[in-house]
């Protein structure tokens, strides 16, 4: 088991008490370094917003008339 | 003559309405199918023909009263079982709760009911409404009925089989990443999922807050739209249901495409598609066309920030929400289950805030650069020729599998994520015999605008009245309305 996936179980039980419950679960849980990469792509594009805002302004804003 | 069972629901509707039917006609037409097909398709998990014949004989009674009669008066149907109805069986397609009978009823089944509709059962889907194909562990595969070995698409697999089997007029799905749309393309139906927030989600079993929405699986558009009109809008049972006017859907579908501005995304939705899905595409544009649309080809924006987003939110707020079962019954989820959502336990808070907190940003972003250019997104709704229940089957298939699973609804997924309404149809069919679906994407709350696009196709094109070859055996049973 590599060292990350080797983590990533240990803090599942750490934090919420789950084992993992069967290979293609480890698997999956392995597959996350993508997300983790997707998001690195991210960065620095999430702007720091001074105003409230959220997601049902938004759809009411760009609603169709 | 058309088959009872063959009618559109409106058809349905309006032939009891007139009194060229009676509602018991309606139930044994849907009934003599079900029993003929769905052995095959495995589309029902109960069944409740008892209560269905009283509320017939009601509904026959009302009309010979002469009594007022709602849009849906005496039309039976049959939905998702999930949507709970106090006092009866919901198991919502899992084992955890297969003995499960809810206190409350959900307010879009009240709403249909206070339309004169009925239920008579409730139907297959993924467990925990969590996965694209329709498989399930507990009540067994559901089947497409255009090509018995192959995926429904899920998670609402019995509402797309059961519709396309003709024993159910409509039936309402829920769509938290494609699960109205992805069964309403691979079994050659038609449905909607609508803006987040356009529809009540009371009384529905959750599996992400954020992203679930609840909208119907029917034969034609012009059926969404009539059942759209009766289950949007605000309901103080769901303060996240919005308080906009819900206009009467079917009364805008007037066929007229002229200076429609119909956009083909060049980016991200054709990645890997397959030339028959393709082909059908351009088609259906040149039938849009033909109405008057102008086809235009564009880029997208944010598609890498989407697809970083799109899957955390849903992963996370269902993982949470399964947690004590994680922990105590975890072997009772099917493997693709247990092993999807075992993930979503080790993202980091931060990730999930980032993708609920950048989601308003993208869309007011992607909305501006879009829909200043386009009226309407059209891509196909699958981009594969269909896959089989083994291609798709992680519980018991090689390591890898998944990767076809989730390629299912990677042209579904965005559209939640932007809370965008968009509608699956049939546009033709694979080398396999299997449906092909088109997905037509519009504005917050241009459910007109996508239903009048769907329903004016629906006008040139025939794909969404073929009956599936599993009907073929049932013959001439059920009465005929002239």
């Amino acid at each position: 088991m590599d060292t990350f996936l080797a983590e990533i179980e240990q803090t599942i039980a750490r934090w919420h008490g789950i084992a993992a419950p069967n290979d293609p679960a480890r698997r999956m849980a392995a597959d996350l370094i993508a997300t983790i990469r997707a998001f690195e792509a991210q960065r620095g594009t999430l702007a720091f917003e001074d105003e409230p805002a959220s997601f049902e302004a938004a759809l009411l804003e760009t609603r169709e008339e | 003559m058309t088959k009872l069972a063959d009618l559109s629901l409106v058809e349905a509707a309006d032939a009891v309405r007139l009194g060229q039917a009676s509602s018991m006609q309606l139930l044994d037409a849907l009934w003599a199918n079900l029993e003929a097909v769905n052995p095959q398709l495995n589309a029902t998990i109960w069944l409740d023909r008892e209560g269905a014949e009283a509320a017939a004989r009601q509904a026959d009674r009302a009309v010979r009263d002469k009594a007022p009669l709602g849009k849906l008066h005496g039309v039976p149907l049959a939905h998702k079982d999930m949507y709970y109805q106090a006092g009866k069986l919901s198991t919502c397609g899992s084992a955890i709760r297969q003995d499960f009978r809810p206190a409350i009823t959900a307010t879009v089944i009240d709403r249909l009911a206070a339309a004169g509709a009925y239920s008579f059962g409730g139907l297959n889907m993924a467990e925990f409404a969590q996965n694209p194909t329709g498989h399930n562990k507990t009540f067994g595969d559901c089947h497409n009925p255009w090509n018995l070995p192959y995926i429904t698409g899920g998670s609402s697999s019995g509402s797309g089989a059961s519709v396309a089997g003709r024993f159910n007029y409509a039936a309402l799905g829920s769509d938290t990443g494609g699960s109205i749309r992805l069964p309403a393309a691979a079994c050659g139906v038609t449905g909607i999922k609508p803006t987040q927030t356009r529809v009540s989600r009371y009384g529905v079993m959750p599996l992400s807050f954020s992203c679930d929405n609840v909208g119907p699986l029917c034969r034609t558009a012009r059926d969404c739209a009539r059942i759209m009109t009766l289950i949007a809008g605000h309901d103080p049972r769901d303060p996240t249901s919005s308080h906009l006017p819900v206009p009467d859907y079917e009364a805008a579908l007037d066929g007229d495409l002229r200076g429609l501005r119909v956009g083909v995304p060049t980016t991200y939705f054709l990645d890997g598609a397959d030339t028959p899905v393709v082909q059908a595409m351009e088609q259906a544009l040149e039938a849009l066309a033909a109405r008057g649309a102008v086809v235009r080809r564009i880029g997208l924006p944010l598609m890498d920030a989407i697809s970083a987003c799109v899957g955390i939110i849903s992963r996370v707020e269902g993982a949470t929400i399964h947690a004590q079962w994680m922990r105590t019954r975890a072997a009772d989820y099917g493997v693709h289950i247990s092993s999807r959502m075992y993930p979503g336990y080790t993202i980091p808070a931060p990730y999930y805030v980032e993708a609920l907190s950048r989601r308003g940003p993208i869309l007011k972003a992607f909305a501006a650069e879009v829909f200043a250019t386009v009226d309407v997104l059209v891509t196909p709704t699958i981009r594969t020729c269909l896959p089989t229940l083994e291609e798709t089957d992680i519980d018991h298939g090689p390591p890898g599998t998944e990767v076809k699973f989730m390629a299912v609804s990677a042209n579904t997924r965005p559209f939640n994520y932007l809370g965008l309404p968009a509608v699956s149809l049939p546009c033709g069919f694979d080398p396999n015999g299997c449906p092909i679906g088109l997905q037509i994407a519009g504005r917050p709350f241009a459910e007109v605008r996508v239903l009048k696009v769907a329903d004016a196709y629906q006008r040139d094109t025939a794909w969404h009245t073929r009956r599936p070859p599993v009907l073929d055996a049932v013959g001439a049973l059920g009465a005929a309305v002239a």
